[in-house]
């Protein structure tokens, strides 16, 4: 199987090297910017945990748009993606119970387990193809796909969106590819390989290389990783 | 498995992208690093964070709130 004609498109423009040197790195902030006494997402976890309703309303407030994102970008479809948004809601209202805040942050938990919930709704579903074909559908106008040259404008929107997309567009885009399969898609190195019509070994090679990348990115824009 | 290969599984196990005869010999370098190694898988899931934030958000429709709160609040009253 060939490569996606969104691949193809990143090859006619090289992509600058990225370099992330300490001083010019602003500060990540990973989480949206919170108003001045606000809540933090620790504080709106310990509340779900000792069952208040109005910290999950503003836990959803924050963080539905970004769920929401992620559960598109694996399902491709809007109602579908607004039921599951409300079901992994409402998992977290009844899982919070297992939330530590030592095994890392709440939107990494959210992140998690709505991904996880994300790709066995695809699976169930069988939508693969379905899904597929609106991916190839969407590829060229979807702003989002990671694989694409983003605009100045594009850049601008959000620092922290901006930030981590400037790591991964920096990866080549064969292992940007990669890891938009297994992470997005939750394919194995095995569907990756066969999707591609890559060896296997190439397939580990590029995840390894790709998230060591990313990691070591994020790492030197935040000192957190 | 030395410590560098450890961390290279461990990205790929925090996404899901081990294969099965992968995983064995992940877990028993896992046991075999302890404290380390589970300190280094957890901060490996700050990936996750940031591939949903590389992300634009997307608006849900109002009514998905609406039934969000309704149906905590009825598991809150039963």
């Amino acid at each position: 199987m060939g490569q996606p004609k969104l691949i193809a498109s990143t090859r006619r423009k090289p992509k600058k090297r990225v370099r992330l040197a300490k001083s010019r790195a602003r500060p990540l902030t990973v989480a949206p910017q919170l108003e001045p006494g606000a809540p933090s997402d620790l504080d709106l976890m310990r509340g779900i945990q000792a069952g208040d309703a109005d910290a999950l309303s503003q836990l959803y407030d924050r963080y539905n748009g970004i769920l929401k994102a992620l559960i598109l970008r694996v399902i491709h479809n809007e109602a579908e993606a607004d039921d599951l948004l409300q079901e992994i809601f409402m998992e977290i209202w009844n899982q919070a119970k297992n939330f530590s805040a030592q095994k890392g942050k709440p939107l990494g938990w959210m992140v998690t387990l709505a991904r996880r919930r994300a790709i066995d709704g695809l699976r169930k579903k069988q939508a693969y193809a379905r899904a597929e074909e609106r991916l190839q559908n969407e590829t060229e106008q979807q702003p989002d796909a990671w694989v694409h040259n983003a605009t100045e404008e594009e850049i601008v929107l959000s620092d922290t969106r901006a930030l981590i997309r400037k790591v991964i567009s920096s990866l080549p885009p064969a292992q940007q590819q990669a890891i938009d399969f297994a992470f997005f898609k939750g394919m194995s190195q095995r569907e990756i390989a066969a999707k591609t019509n890559t060896p296997l070994g190439t397939v580990k090679t590029r995840l390894e290389l790709g998230l060591k990348k990313i990691y070591d990115g994020l790492k030197e824009l935040k000192d957190e990783l | 498995m030395n410590f560098s290969e450890f961390q290279n599984q461990a990205r790929l196990y925090v996404i899901g992208a081990l294969e099965s005869e992968e995983l064995e010999e992940f877990e028993n370098a896992r046991k075999k690093f302890g404290k380390k190694g589970e300190d280094f898988i957890t901060k490996c899931y700050a990936l996750h964070e940031a591939f949903a934030l590389s992300l634009r958000p997307a608006k849900a429709s109002d009514a998905i709130k609406e039934r969000l709160m309704a149906m905590v609040k009825a598991k809150k009253e039963g």
